[in-house]
């Protein structure tokens, strides 16, 4: 617990036994699960030897299908096989429309915004879907490491929004993870290189996934990793290459374009194939409904074109968002597959004026750089002793709708998380007693033009003439990139709070029956083991205590405060006794609320401490 | 325990020149401590702490590294608050203001890059001469009304450097 950690950052209580995190790169084509095993991280194998896998999920009546075999069965079995489904994480129906026609599903609407998808096995959203992957990257690695899982960093598109965030950890906690960061995966990229390959300076991570498009400027120190700035698409990926020649061969072919998603899903592949025989060879040669044509290179750049185009205006936008002119990079790093595609690399090379690297694998680069991190969450010390510290920033502006439906920024893109920031607003009518606050993200000014996140009510304002109240709105980003919204009117004290809850994420309702039906045949399993995690957090939490007792209690503790804590310490070891599950959680929570003063006096000595430039042991004597 | 002031905070003497390289190894040292990384493991209470800890953490490195704001920081500890907008009364700034406004929109009609480059090259020798007008002008106590004038330049120039940046964006579609 957080009590003990003060004593020195990645030092576990127990340092023999080394917690087991993964770090797990959930992709839009591919999916891995990476871990640091003797100081070294690495992707972790499936039976077969496999290391990707394939972010496929085929819902048979009976059972799920996850990888090689589901996306092989795509375009025999169509609207039961998803694929991508990464596209569609924290997107609304009319998101997915504006993706296009493009996508072989029945969707159909579900209690929330967000689209179900129409299978053999009822609907399904796309966070289940993706939970089914994580499930098998989990049992992949627990059955590689031998041992349950202390937790998991899950590696997002640094541009995903607030709503695509919360889906991804939904998705986790349906799979059963618990997620001990969201990263970004450029900067996961960027800790892999920085670590590995020892870079330092300004470095820019080039990130073309199968479905999203980051770019990321940081600057490298010691272990440091500063994000500058972020920038990206996170709808651009080498499915938009595809989508490309498959258009041109629709057009060659001079077939109609109204296809059924098996004819559909064989022209994706087809598309798909051409694109990476490409990578290697000058011309190939494609066929498709009795078509028979030859595609070029040349063609193929100038199909893609407009899309690498955008990929390059992001990037000048990071770099100028940096604050920094585009010769100041000092390093340009390919991540995620599409960058194989020789005109992408070559326009990188040219905006940059340098040659990118492509030393570790972009398929893997990402999940490796995660499993260091999950590795260090974990507590476990790094064998070189260089200690690691992440300061990402939240890729899009946020802000509140104003009068006239224009979008005031709150926390403009590029601050570094966690920020709180407050802003004051008042009533425009008099004897107003409710006020709507409504929760926007990005960067256009009318708020039609940004993605609305949520919206709640301020209640209970005492009336008063127009202009006289101060209600104060507070916007905290924790170090997930999440975002929480609070309101308070000054005066009268009247608060209102909201986690943001995203428009298009799934209902607590929905989300309660999901866990259900994971649960449903494991109920017995589920209680033995939530009263085991019961037992191991209450018994942690007093180790931390009693640590911090005898470390700081005598300093920074009175006689009263003291006394209360060891009372509150002894009922909890009771329930322990009796194996009383619930009285266990609600001491071990009294506990952590009665230390919380105790804990927030050590945190701020530490603080002192350090800025003195002593330790701890020093200021004791 | 009141919020400590943001010199105080990195054990830095409160004043308008500073050592940003200095600045920056505090900051990532004392990043290490409050970060919530440490405490991913720890109970919900804590990292509640580490995050507003790391965040008033964040918003204090935030207002020291921009000279307008560290100015303005400045100003407001050592006197009233200050509105964030005011009537300037600065009428020969006002001309400048108004003349390098009516320069950017030729800039953005004609949309000329070399002259956006030319222009920001400008600007920011403007700037650094005012921080430097500034760091004069904030050792001598007296002239804390001349302060507040030149930190409203300040600003306004960080805004005008704002807007360039936009029409970079703009002219890059």
């Amino acid at each position: 617990m957080a009590l003990l950690q003060i004593a020195e950052p990645g030092q576990s209580p127990q340092p023999h036994q080394r917690r087991l995190a993964v770090g797990i790169d959930l992709g839009t084509t591919n999916s891995l699960v990476a871990a640091v095993r003797s100081g070294l991280s690495e992707p972790l194998a499936d039976a077969a030897g496999q290391v990707i896998l394939p972010s496929a999920v085929r819902y048979h009546a009976d059972r799920v299908e996850v990888g090689e075999d589901a996306r092989a069965a795509a375009s025999g079995d169509p609207l039961n096989t998803v694929l991508s489904v990464k596209r569609l994480m924290g997107r609304g129906l009319a998101d997915v429309k504006q993706l296009g026609e493009q996508l072989p599903y029945r969707f159909v609407g579900g209690e929330s915004h967000m689209p179900f998808i129409e299978t053999v096995q009822g609907p399904k959203s796309p966070v289940e879907v993706s939970a089914e992957i994580l499930k098998v990257l989990r049992q992949r690695a627990e059955a590689t490491l031998g041992g349950e899982l202390v937790g998991a960093v899950i590696t997002v598109p640094a541009y995903f929004d607030d709503s695509q965030r919360q889906a991804t950890k939904d998705a986790a906690r349906l799979a059963g993870l618990n997620v001990l960061r969201l990263l970004n995966e450029p900067t996961a990229a960027a800790v892999a290189y920085g670590l590995d390959q020892h870079a330092e300076g300004v470095v820019a991570i080039y990130d073309l996934g199968g479905g999203t498009f980051d770019i990321s400027v940081l600057r490298l120190t010691g272990g440091v990793f500063e994000v500058l700035a972020t920038g990206g698409d996170s709808a651009l990926g080498g499915d938009d290459f595809d989508y490309a020649i498959a258009s041109w061969i629709v057009q060659q072919a001079g077939v109609s374009e109204d296809l059924d998603p098996g004819q559909q899903r064989l022209l994706l592949q087809t598309a798909c194939a051409a694109k990476e025989a490409l990578t290697n060879n000058a011309t190939t040669t494609l066929s498709y409904a009795g078509w028979q044509g030859v595609l070029s290179r040349e063609q193929l750049d100038a199909l893609i074109e407009p899309m690498v185009a955008r990929s390059l205006k992001a990037c000048r936008r990071a770099v100028r968002d940096a604050g920094i002119e585009l010769e100041e990079v000092e390093a340009v790093v390919m991540v995620g597959g599409s960058t194989r595609v020789p005109r992408v690399r070559q326009a990188v090379a040219e905006l940059f004026s340098r040659e990118p690297l492509a030393d570790i694998d972009p398929d893997q680069v990402v999940a490796i750089g995660a499993a260091i991190q999950a590795d260090a969450l974990a507590g476990n010390k790094r064998g070189d002793g260089e200690e690691l510290l992440l300061l990402d920033v939240i890729p899009l502006s946020l802000g509140l709708e104003t009068m006239g439906g224009l979008m005031e920024k709150v926390i403009p893109r590029n601050t570094t998380i966690p920020v709180a920031r407050a802003q004051d607003f008042t009533t425009y009518k008099d004897g107003q007693t409710a006020m709507m606050i409504h929760v926007l993200q990005g960067e256009r000014e009318l708020i039609s033009d940004c993605r609305s996140l949520a919206r709640f009510e301020l209640r209970g304002i005492p009336p008063m003439v127009a202009g006289a109240a101060k209600i104060r709105v507070t916007f905290q980003v924790d170090a997930d990139g999440l975002l929480s919204v609070s309101a308070l009117e000054l005066a009268s004290g009247v608060e209102a709070s909201i986690q943001v809850k995203p428009s298009y994420g799934l209902t607590d309702g929905e989300i309660a029956r999901m866990l259900q039906d994971s649960f449903k045949n494991a109920s017995d399993d589920k209680v033995a083991r939530v009263l085991r995690e019961q037992q191991v957090d209450a018994q942690r939490l007093l180790e931390a205590v009693e640590a911090a007792l005898l470390a700081d209690g005598e300093r920074l503790l009175d006689a009263d405060e003291r006394v209360a804590i060891e009372a509150q310490m002894q009922q909890l070891r009771d329930c322990m006794a009796a194996n009383d599950g619930l009285a266990i959680e609600q001491q071990t929570k009294r506990l952590t609320q009665i230390t919380d003063a105790f804990a927030a006096r050590r945190l701020d000595a530490t603080v002192k401490a350090s800025l003195a430039g002593r330790s701890l042991d020093e200021i004791e004597e | 325990m009141g919020t400590p002031c943001h010199f105080a905070l990195f054990d830095l003497k409160p004043g308008f020149r500073l050592d940003l390289e200095l600045l920056a190894s505090r900051y990532r040292e004392l990043a290490r401590h409050v970060h919530p990384d440490r405490f991913a493991d720890a109970s919900e209470r804590e990292q509640r702490v580490a995050l507003e800890q790391s965040a008033s953490l964040n918003e204090a490195y935030r207002t020291l590294k921009n000279p307008p704001q560290r100015a303005r920081y400045l100003l407001a500890l050592s006197g009233p608050e200050l509105p964030l907008e005011v009537t300037v009364q600065d009428p020969s700034f006002l001309l400048q203001q108004m003349q390098w406004r009516e320069e950017l929109e030729d800039l953005h009609d004609s949309a000329d890059l070399a002259g956006v480059a030319q222009f920001k090259r400008r600007l920011k020798v403007a700037q650094d001469e005012l921080n430097e007008s500034f760091a004069v002008c904030w050792d001598d106590a007296s002239r804390r009304e001349e302060a507040e004038r030149l930190m409203r330049r300040m600003q306004f120039l960080d805004k005008l450097s704002h807007e360039v940046r936009q029409l970079e964006e703009r002219l890059d579609d």
